[in-house]
């Protein structure tokens, strides 16, 4: 006893890479190895100043530093945008359940993100194609607002294209006259052939109202709840289920999440505010 | 266990307090407040008729902590061992419901832990119950169950001290001289008292009285506009649930001192607007009928799911604190009529 679940690990961004206008990645290394499971979070201590939950968008296979990309979406993020390599932070956790990826085994797996969304789902990724012959197919679809808030640019433009098993397609809301591609939301680009229903998991992460009407186009292909996965954000503080922010219905998202069927919780109002 | 007899408080608190800091409940007014007992005031020790006004999770989980610090780690110190005097079996049961939380065994609060092991609790019997007492419906009594270690009930002639736990064991044990033993008699009248004050409680009652269990309620009323009807009033001054004394929620917030960074740990509300909000706006709960709905659902429903009891011990401290006079008993005893009228 006595070991101190409050107090992060310290550790150091030792760098930053500027994924658009508004999303930077952070590798950050911790003082000791870090593991976690692809869809578990951290919370992320900018000392003095802050502190907020983040899913790691690097392979779990890599413990002595991770990826964490971050949108600037107010105070905290905001100046965790303003700081420089060198500085210190502190980790806590992994927290909560990602996702069941041994489950997915054999299946297609039907990726839906949208905007920083796609961080997550990075993680997820490279555990999939680290391992692409465990299963059927990784089919991904991915929404940005414009053609330069695309994160990951240079993975998701070359090296992912060319896997054997992967599928990915993407759209803008807005394009900049250069896009050749589709515009329209994200769900303009999901079409009920991308896979065979069957015997395919769905996975969605990004804004809420994205989440929402990515998880009611799968119902309407024909997935059941409990074939859609969804990694819900919620205001956190403590990450291990006792401060009561996350709660969702009788849930704690932190715990019991983030990563959660769509059957676990859809009969719960104000799911996706 | 044993059970003995002593004519008057003040011996037995001053050996307590030869060992301990003992913290008992003070009258300002009608009501009580905890503050450390110093034996050289030779006050005549009062013994509470029912609960402090504060809630004893101040004692486990302050209202403000320091939970970590950079860059060097903050290691959780042992704390000196003290005790509380005066504790009732709503206050038993909070800790009860507490201890689910905290010291659950994937995720143990240290801090929490090592106050909890360190308190020495002495109950005692309630007489003359408050007017907001309302432990009976919630499956409580006006006298310890468990979770003591010593009780003690006042008597014609004194107050007997029964043991409930090991540690309450070796202090009889060791002090065994300032105590005789409790006859037949007088535990006959003890007898007698408590189910006085519990036929008083009910009678104080009967207008709150239900038809089913208060969770059983609760958890049919999850569409009941009585939440937004009842929020009406409130004044969102969050009282409610600081003096609750089960509920636990707080907040993280770090901080910038002279040498070091902290990260402290802050009671929180979830009836404030932006405990559940996340960047970018979202709220799930931005209706204040809605937090009320959850105050609800968390205390009859979701926590009852989750570890078995409910949480709420029917202390009364909400209804006497609210300053927008949203009256639990009311609300609950609404949600039973409307119920009963759908039944219909
Ligand atoms: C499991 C999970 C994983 C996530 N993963 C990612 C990710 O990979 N990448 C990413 O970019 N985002 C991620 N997010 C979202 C990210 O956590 C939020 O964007 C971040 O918390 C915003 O913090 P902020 O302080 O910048 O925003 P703010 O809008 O300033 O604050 C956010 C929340 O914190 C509360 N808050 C902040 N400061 C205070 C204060 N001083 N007092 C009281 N309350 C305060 C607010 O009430 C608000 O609800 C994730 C969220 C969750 C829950
Ligand atoms: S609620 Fe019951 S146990 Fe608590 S002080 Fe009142 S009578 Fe005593
Ligand atoms: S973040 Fe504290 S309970 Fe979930």
């Amino acid at each position: 006893m006595n070991k101190n679940l409050y107090q992060p690990v310290n550790a150091e961004i030792i760098d930053i890479i500027e994924e658009s206008p508004t999303i930077k990645s952070f590798i950050v290394q911790p003082q000791e190895s870090f593991k976690f499971d692809t869809g578990q979070f951290v919370e992320l201590t900018l000392p003095g100043a802050g502190e907020a939950p983040f899913t790691p968008s690097s392979s779990p296979a890599q413990t002595d530093k991770m990826e964490i990309t971050i949108m600037k979406a107010g105070r905290v993020t905001a100046l965790l945008h303003d700081c420089n390599k060198g500085q210190k932070v502190g980790i806590r956790g992994p927290y909560g359940h990602g996702y069941p990826v041994e489950d997915f085994v054999g299946k297609e797996v039907y990726i839906v993100g949208g905007g920083v969304g796609l961080a997550p789902i990075r993680s997820l990724f490279l555990t999939l194609i680290d391992r692409i012959k465990d299963f059927k197919s990784v089919v991904c679809r991915y929404g940005a607002k414009t053609p330069a808030d695309f994160i990951y640019k240079s993975m998701l433009f070359g090296q992912w294209q060319k896997i054997k098993g992967v599928d990915i397609k993407l759209t803008v809301d807005q394009s900049n006259g250069e896009w050749k591609d589709n515009i329209g939301v994200v769900t303009t680009i999901l079409s009920p052939d991308d896979v065979n229903i069957e015997n395919a998991v769905g996975v969605v992460c990004g804004p809420p109202i994205m989440m929402k009407f990515a998880t009611i186009k799968l119902l309407e292909f024909g997935f059941k709840p409990e074939q859609i996965y969804l990694s819900m954000e919620k205001n956190m503080s403590c990450g291990f289920g006792k401060c009561g922010h996350c709660m969702l219905g009788k849930y704690y998202v932190c715990k019991d999440g983030p990563v959660f069927s769509y059957d676990m919780i859809k009969n719960y109002p104000n799911i996706w505010a | 266990m044993q059970t003995v007899f002593i004519s008057q408080l003040k011996p037995l608190l001053d050996t307590v307090a030869s060992q301990m800091d003992v913290y008992i409940p003070c009258k300002i007014k009608s009501h009580f407040v905890f503050s450390k007992y110093n034996s050289n005031t030779g006050n005549e020790v009062e013994l509470n008729n029912i609960r402090a006004c504060t809630p004893v999770k101040e004692f486990l989980f302050p209202l403000r902590e320091l939970a970590a610090i950079f860059p060097e780690p903050l290691v959780p110190k042992e704390i000196k061992p003290f005790a509380i005097f005066g504790l009732k079996d709503c206050d038993l049961r909070s800790i009860e419901i507490l201890d689910k939380v905290f010291t659950e065994k994937d995720f143990e609060d240290p801090f929490y832990i090592n106050r909890r092991k360190n308190m020495f609790i002495i109950s005692s019997d309630c007489f003359d119950p408050g007017q907001s007492c309302i432990c009976n419906l919630l499956s409580g009594k006006p006298f310890a169950g468990k979770g003591y270690d010593l009780n003690i009930s006042k008597v014609n002639v004194g107050f007997i001290v029964e043991v409930g736990s090991e540690k309450g064991e070796n202090f009889i044990t060791k002090n065994s001289s300032i105590f005789t033993k409790a006859g037949e008699d007088i535990l006959a009248e003890r007898e007698n008292n408590r189910a006085e004050t519990q036929k008083q409680l009910e009678e104080q009652n009967d207008e709150y009285k239900l038809d089913a269990p208060v969770h059983e309620i609760v958890q049919q009323s999850y569409e009941s506009d009585v939440f937004d009807q009842e929020a009406s009033t409130c004044v969102e001054c969050q009282a409610c649930t600081r003096v609750c004394p089960t509920c636990h929620c707080f907040y993280l917030y770090d901080t910038k001192q002279k040498d070091y960074f902290g990260k402290m740990k802050m009671w929180d509300s979830c009836m404030r607007l932006s405990y559940a909000r996340v960047a970018g706006g979202e709220n799930p709960r931005k209706v204040l009928g809605d937090r009320l709905r959850h105050r609800f659902m968390h205390k009859f429903s979701y926590f009852l799911e989750r570890y078995g009891i409910d949480m709420c011990v029917g202390c009364g401290r909400c209804v006497d604190a609210e300053a927008g006079k949203v009256d639990i008993r009311r609300v609950i005893k609404k949600l039973n009529e409307e119920l009963n009228v759908k039944a219909k």
